[in-house]
């Protein structure tokens, strides 16, 4: 099956650049004591990426209709932050204000949160066949 | 409103509803034909249906994608005119088995005697 679609390929390499960007510049603001800089850069990459998923989630439906309930591409941006985020713990670029202890709590809580997602796209796939909802093979 | 344009009223828009889902049977009828590409597969099922059926190129490719990717329709790469290379599009065993399958179930019905009769009614 066409999991690993191109659109999501492209989501994945943007997401990806974004969450390095992001990382630089929130740990770099944060060693720099510009706090009001950081809620700025917060709120820039939440909306880079809801419009990234956006543009290439919406692409990937007209490509092919994978009723998926988003879940492949919450499960590429879930691996996709936490392991730049554990690299860049590991390069030792975390700021001072920032600990690797929290990026994990944030990694296990959210982790719970994409298990329920699964869970619901496990259910979501009993109306499809091979992932396209039966309702929109021959409409 | 007039009983010649209530009826036309009427009809369009029971063939509007009916038509609904009718893509997928002539797409099939066409592959049943032979391979063909995009534009043939168009042409074919505006042309057979006596132009009562109007298809876009980008809906057939929709529509084309989906039913490869559950495994009734597949392509092979073969020459354009003068372009790039074509994708020749055909029903795989599993997609001529369930156009078969419907036929039997859905259109064959028509033929039955009674049905006929009734069709060919004078009121």
């Amino acid at each position: 099956m066409k999991h690993l679609t191109r659109n999501l390929i492209n989501f994945a390499i943007y997401f990806s650049v974004g969450t390095i960007v992001f990382r630089y510049g929130l740990s770099h603001s944060l060693d720099s004591r510009l706090f009001l800089q950081v809620y700025v850069i917060a709120v820039v990459y939440f909306f880079y990426n809801f419009g990234i998923g956006w543009y290439f989630g919406k692409k990937d439906y007209e490509l092919l209709p994978l009723y998926d309930i988003g879940f492949r591409f919450h499960l590429a941006t879930f691996l996709l932050y936490n392991s730049i985020t554990e690299a860049w713990n590991y390069f030792g670029f975390l700021s001072q204000f920032e600990s690797a202890k929290t990026n994990r709590y944030i990694a296990f809580f959210w982790g719970i949160f994409l298990l329920f997602h699964f869970l619901l796209y496990l259910y979501s796939r009993k109306n499809t066949i091979k992932g396209i909802n039966k309702s929109e093979i021959f409409e | 409103m007039g009983k010649n344009e209530l009826l036309v009223d009427l009809l369009n828009a029971w063939e509007e509803t009916y038509k609904k889902g009718q893509l997928t049977f002539w797409i099939f009828l066409s592959l049943k034909d032979g391979k063909k590409y995009v534009e043939e597969i168009k042409n074919f099922v505006e042309e057979e249906s006596n132009q009562t059926m109007t298809c876009e190129s980008q809906s057939l490719y929709r529509n084309l994608r989906k039913f490869q990717h559950v495994g009734v329709v597949d392509f092979e790469a073969g020459e354009g005119n003068k372009g790039p290379e074509r994708k020749y599009y055909f029903l795989t065993d599993l997609g001529n088995s369930l156009l078969d399958s419907f036929t039997r179930r859905n259109i064959h019905l028509f033929f039955n005697e009674k049905i006929k009769q009734l069709l060919n009614k004078e009121e």
